[in-house]
């Protein structure tokens, strides 16, 4: 049943874009009066029409012209590939980590160790592992995304209530369907938490993990503006990946209520 | 002054009916991280036959939650044994279910769902289940509340959920950890009469904890007096005043101090 609807009246829904409405205001105001020279923030309009050239132009009619859906397309395989490894390995291993004094043993320590490791610093051992290319953002991506998914899981599972269990199992439930109907979905705000952490920093590495050797993606777009000194197609790269990563977090909302009535019902 | 206690039907249906619960010295220790082992139950012995409703009456911490999650097989007894039909009754399962003390509902799934969720995997169609579903849920007047979630709807409604879901099971007995505590007077006057009810509608065997000496004497056949540290049985009251009992009864109120002595000269 669908009764907590919240309709959110049109003065709310612009509420959010409020602060992005300032910012580009303030963004117009300095460029118009020359507050801030061209060569530092380039023009709003001259912005726009770089990007509407990266977006709809045809290839080859300009430098980057055109090139948008594919950067767009190798970034967002390399974030899904990432992301998807690790809440493949993050949630389980959380949720056993959380319930199971033995596996916590047996993770706590390795896993707050390397946790503690900047992302940066695995960027030329993954080069060396694996080469220049999808593998090594994918690896970084997957590492970054994995450590608040695994410890917001963890923290779920372990807070999840004695008294939800035994009422289970008082009502015949073993324990592998409590593992499913009862442990999981009230460890759910947690695990949504986790993921949407993990998705917001997959965005992060993705550019990490693009800024050497491959010659696409966002991440790839934005560096090789940095050499050639185009500073608008910078400034597009940036928006452009945080429209994207709210997209991102936005769909993963929606999937995840789409996918567990555990997720829809959050009180 | 005794109250006194005679006739009817209590004293009837505990000496015919079959033993259905048998505990046996059972005991607790738990091992504490600094004042080395407590005990917290000493060898507690009684049994109860099928259709009694009996209370557990004892002061905060004398061991009552303890006992009745060692009824329920969530945690063994140091030692003793406790036994269900004759044999020694193991894990937890739907033949003895519990109202625990706090809030234990899933909060995901509405008031029609929670009380569907021990029917999962019987073996009864589709139809049967939402029927059996329907009936309980009229049965504990939340019809109209099925599609509710446990956040929207009050402590009292929430309760009245926690009896559904395991009644539904048809349990052979249920253990209710002081499940009207948190409520107010007279909500809890109403889940009374409602348990009460349900109690004579269906004839359940109920072992009932409470620390109210009202709800003991309004409720059970036979109250189980707990002394504390270590909680043991002090004494075994049989209630044999008429139903249904009124709290403005002479009989019922002298019975309600004459447990009030006892339980101070503790
Ligand atoms: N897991 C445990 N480890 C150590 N001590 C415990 C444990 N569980 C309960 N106790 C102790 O056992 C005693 C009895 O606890 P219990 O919860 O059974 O009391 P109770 O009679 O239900 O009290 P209340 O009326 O407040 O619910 C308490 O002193 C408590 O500290
Ligand atoms: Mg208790």
């Amino acid at each position: 049943m669908i009764r907590r609807i919240v309709v959110m009246t049109q003065p709310r829904r612009l509420l959010n874009w409020l602060i992005p409405g300032i910012f580009f205001l303030a963004w117009l105001v300095v460029s118009e009066t020359g507050l801030a020279p061209p060569y530092l923030l380039p023009h709003p309009k001259d912005v726009l029409a770089t990007a509407s050239s990266y977006l709809f132009g045809d290839v080859g009619q300009a430098a980057y012209a055109g090139r948008f859906f594919e950067d767009l397309t190798a970034s967002t395989t390399r974030v899904l590939l990432g992301f998807g490894l690790a809440v493949i390995a993050g949630i389980p291993l959380g949720v056993l980590s959380g319930r199971l004094a033995l596996v916590n043993h047996l993770l706590s320590t390795t896993i707050n160790a390397l946790r503690a490791v900047p992302g940066i610093s695995w960027l030329p051992l993954a080069m060396v592992w694996f080469g220049i290319g999808i593998k090594t953002t994918v690896f970084l991506v997957a590492l970054a995304a994995f450590f608040p998914i695994y410890l917001n899981a963890e923290a779920g599972a372990r807070q999840v209530s004695p008294t939800l269990l035994q009422a289970g199992a008082m009502m015949g439930v073993r324990r592998l369907r409590g593992t499913f109907a009862i442990l999981l979905p009230a460890a759910m705000p947690s695990i949504i938490t986790g993921l949407r952490l993990g998705m917001g920093i997959s965005w992060a590495y993705l550019v990490l993990g693009e800024l050497t050797g491959v010659t696409n993606g966002l991440g790839a777009l934005i560096m090789d503006a940095r050499m050639l000194g185009r500073i608008d197609i910078i400034v597009v790269g940036i928006i452009l990946i945080a429209l994207i990563g709210r997209l991102c977090d936005v769909g993963l909302h929606y999937a995840l209520r789409l996918s567990f009535k555990s997720a829809r019902r959050i009180p | 002054m005794k109250p006194r206690l005679q006739i009817i039907s209590a004293e009837h249906r505990s000496a015919a009916s079959p033993v259905v619960l048998d505990v046996e010295q059972v005991s607790k220790r738990f091992v504490t991280n600094g004042s080395g082992d407590i005990t917290v139950l000493q060898n507690i012995s009684f049994t109860v036959r099928r259709g009694e409703f009996i209370c557990i009456l004892g002061r905060s911490g004398c061991g009552k939650s303890t006992l009745l999650n060692i009824l329920a097989g969530f945690m063994p007894p140091s030692a003793g044994v406790v036994r269900l039909n004759g044999r020694p009754a193991g894990h937890p399962g739907p033949d003895r279910c519990v109202v625990f003390q706090e809030d234990a509902l899933f909060a995901w799934l509405t008031v029609k769902e929670n009380i569907a969720f021990g029917l999962k995997g019987r073996a009864m169609t589709r139809r049967e289940k939402e029927r059996e579903v329907d009936r309980f849920l009229s049965l504990v007047g939340l019809t109209d509340f099925a599609d509710y979630l446990p956040a929207e709807i009050s402590g009292g409604m929430k309760q009245r959920v926690s009896l559904a879901r395991v009644l539904i099971l048809q349990p052979e007995i249920l253990l209710m950890d002081e499940p009207f505590a948190a409520l107010d007077a007279q909500t809890r006057e109403e889940m009374q009469d409602l348990l009460l009810r349900l109690w004579s509608e269906l004839s359940h065997t109920i072992v009932f904890v409470t620390h109210d000496v009202g709800e003991a004497a309004l409720l059970a056949d036979r109250v189980l007096l707990f002394d504390r540290a270590p909680g043991r049985i002090k004494e075994e009251i049989r209630i044999a005043l008429p139903r249904p009992r009124q709290k403005e009864d002479d009989g019922y109120y002298a019975l309600c101090r004459s447990i009030t002595a006892k339980i101070k000269a503790l």
